[in-house]
C-alpha cells in the first residue's frame, strides 16, 4: 500500500511550523504520530500536498500543572498520559481515555492533539476532555486563540482548526474539591477496536452533597460527541445515589441519536448509553467523595 | 524527490536515500534487507511490523522513514548478541510459542519491550502489552507461555 506523494516538512520551532502551515494553508496537513493521518492516506482518503511535522518541536511536548490547569502539549503521546501523575491525580477520566485508545503500539505514536484534530465520533479522548471542560489552544501566524472544547468539533473529521492554524496545547481546568470523573468504553474487543459507544460523565457536588455541576458527554452515537442536556438537567440540584443516577441514565438515551451499522443496532447502542451513563456516574461519585 | 538521511537501526548508522512517502517499514524491508520485521496489515493494526522506536515498541508501518531519523530502532535482527538468542526468543522456542512466525518478530519486540520495565509481569499485564499484536495461528496460550517463561528466566 503506498502512500501518495508529498512534500515533507519537519519545522523546529512553533513560529517556523506557523509560517510554513500559512504558506501552503488548505494545501497543507499537520502530522504528529501518523496513526490516523498515514492510514487514511494509505487508503487515499486524503492526499495533502504538504505534510507537515509537529514531532520535531520540544515545546509542543511539554505537560505542565500550573495555576489550577493541567497543560498537554499537543505532541504529548496517548502512553505517556497513561502513565503521566498529572493527569492521573487530577484528571483521571483522561487517563482512562487514553488507556482505552487502539493498541499499545498505536498509543506509542499517537498524540492528544492528533486524537482530537482528526475528529472521529468514536475517538477515546474528547469524551473526557469535554466532561472536563477543557480548552483548546491554536496557533497560528496570527496569534493564538482559546477555543473550548464543546466549540471545537464540527463534523466527523471536521473542527474549529481553520488552514494555516495548529493545535499547539490543551488545557483542562484541575476539578475542585467535591468533583468527581468517570469514563468508560464499550468495543467488541478490549483492545485495538472501533469503540460501540463511549461515555464520560462529570460531577461537582457541593458542601451539603448536592450535585451542582453535571456534564454528561455521548460518543459514537452522532456526528460528533454529544452533551447529554436532559441527563445533565436531572442530576443538576439532585442528590447523588443509584435512583438518580438512572433517571439520568434513561434521560441520556433520549439524547442522542445513533445509527444502526455493523458495530450494532441503534436501539443496542441507545441501551447500552444508558448502561454507560450510569457506571461512568459511579465512577464519578466515587472519586467526587474521595475529593471532599 | 528522494533524500538523504541517517537511520540508527540496531546501533549502527545506515545511509539511506528516501523519498518523503517511504514508511520505516519499506525502508527496512526493500533498502537495507532487514526482512525480519514483516509487512501484514500495513495500517496499524496488526503489529507485525513493530519494531522498538526510543525504547518503545510501534507500528513501522506508520512511521515515515523521515520521522525516524535520529531515533534508536531496534528491529528483530538487532536482538540476538554473541552469547546467544535474547531470552525471549529461546522462550518462544522452547514454549512453541512460533507457529507460522509472522507475528513473531512483532510478538518478541513488544515482549522485550514489556520485560525491560517489568520482569515480573502478570498474565493480564502480558495479554495487554500483547494487545497490539495479531496471531491467527497459536490462540495466544503457547505465546503466553513463552513470555512467561522468559520472564522467569531473565528474574532469576
Amino acid at each position: 500500500m503506498l502512500l501518495p506523494k508529498f512534500k515533507f516538512h519537519e519545522p523546529k520551532t512553533e513560529q517556523e511550523a506557523c509560517q510554513i502551515l500559512s504558506e501552503y494553508g488548505d494545501k497543507a496537513r499537520p502530522i504528529a504520530g501518523g496513526t490516523d493521518l498515514v492510514v487514511n492516506m494509505k487508503k487515499k482518503l486524503m492526499s495533502p500536498e504538504h505534510v507537515v511535522s509537529l514531532s520535531r518541536i520540544a515545546s509542543l511536548k511539554s505537560l505542565q500543572k500550573e495555576n489550577g490547569f493541567v497543560k498537554i502539549g499537543a505532541c504529548f503521546t496517548v502512553a505517556d498520559m497513561i502513565e503521566a501523575k498529572d493527569i492521573k491525580e487530577n484528571v483521571n477520566a483522561l487517563s482512562a481515555g487514553a488507556a482505552a485508545l487502539g493498541s499499545p503500539l498505536v498509543r506509542n505514536l499517537a498524540t492528544i492533539g492528533g486524537n482530537l484534530g482528526s475528529a472521529r465520533p468514536a475517538a477515546d479522548l474528547p469524551p473526557s476532555l469535554m466532561a472536563y471542560g477543557a480548552t483548546l489552544i491554536l496557533k497560528s501566524r496570527n496569534g493564538k486563540r482559546n477555543v473550548t472544547i464543546d466549540d471545537f468539533f464540527k463534523s466527523p473529521g471536521t473542527t474549529e482548526c481553520r488552514p494555516g492554524e495548529f493545535i499547539a496545547e490543551i488545557q483542562v481546568q484541575t476539578p475542585p474539591a467535591g468533583a468527581g470523573a468517570g469514563y468508560l468504553n464499550l468495543g467488541a474487543r478490549k483492545a485495538q477496536d472501533c469503540n460501540i459507544v463511549n461515555v464520560a460523565s462529570f460531577i461537582c457536588l457541593n458542601k451539603s452533597g448536592v450535585i451542582e455541576t453535571a456534564r454528561v458527554i455521548l460518543g459514537c452515537v452522532g456526528p460528533i460527541h454529544l452533551r447529554a442536556p436532559a441527563a445533565e438537567k436531572i442530576l443538576m440540584g439532585g442528590k447523588p445515589d443509584k435512583a438518580l443516577f438512572k433517571k439520568a441514565a434513561e434521560a441520556a438515551r433520549t439524547d442522542c441519536l445513533p445509527i444502526t451499522d455493523f458495530r450494532g443496532t441503534g436501539e443496542y447502542k441507545r441501551a447500552m448509553v444508558g448502561v454507560l451513563t450510569q457506571r461512568t456516574l459511579e465512577i464519578a461519585l466515587d472519586e467526587a467523595k474521595k475529593n471532599n | 524527490m528522494k533524500e538523504l538521511i541517517n537511520l540508527t537501526i540496531n546501533d549502527q548508522t545506515y545511509e539511506v536515500a528516501v523519498a518523503p512517502n517511504q514508511t520505516l517499514l519499506d525502508v527496512l524491508r526493500y533498502q537495507l534487507e532487514l526482512t525480519g520485521t514483516k509487512k501484514g496489515c500495513e495500517l496499524g493494526d496488526c503489529g507485525s511490523c513493530t519494531v522498538i522506536m526510543d525504547d518503545k515498541p510501534v507500528n513501522s508501518c506508520l512511521v515515515l522513514a523521515m520521522q525516524a531519523v535520529g531515533k534508536d530502532i531496534k528491529t528483530i535482527e538487532g536482538l540476538e548478541t554473541e552469547q546467544g538468542l535474547h531470552p525471549v526468543q529461546k522462550a518462544f522456542v522452547e514454549k512453541q510459542g512460533v507457529q507460522c512466525g509472522f507475528c513473531t518478530s512483532g510478538m518478541i519486540l513488544s515482549a522485550k519491550s514489556l520485560l525491560d520495565k517489568n520482569a515480573g509481569p502478570t498474565e493480564q499485564e502480558i495479554r495487554k502489552a500483547l494487545s497490539g499484536n495479531l496471531c491467527r495461528c497459536t490462540g495466544y496460550q503457547k505465546i503466553i507461555e513463552s513470555v512467561q517463561a522468559a520472564s522467569k528466566e531473565i528474574s532469576k
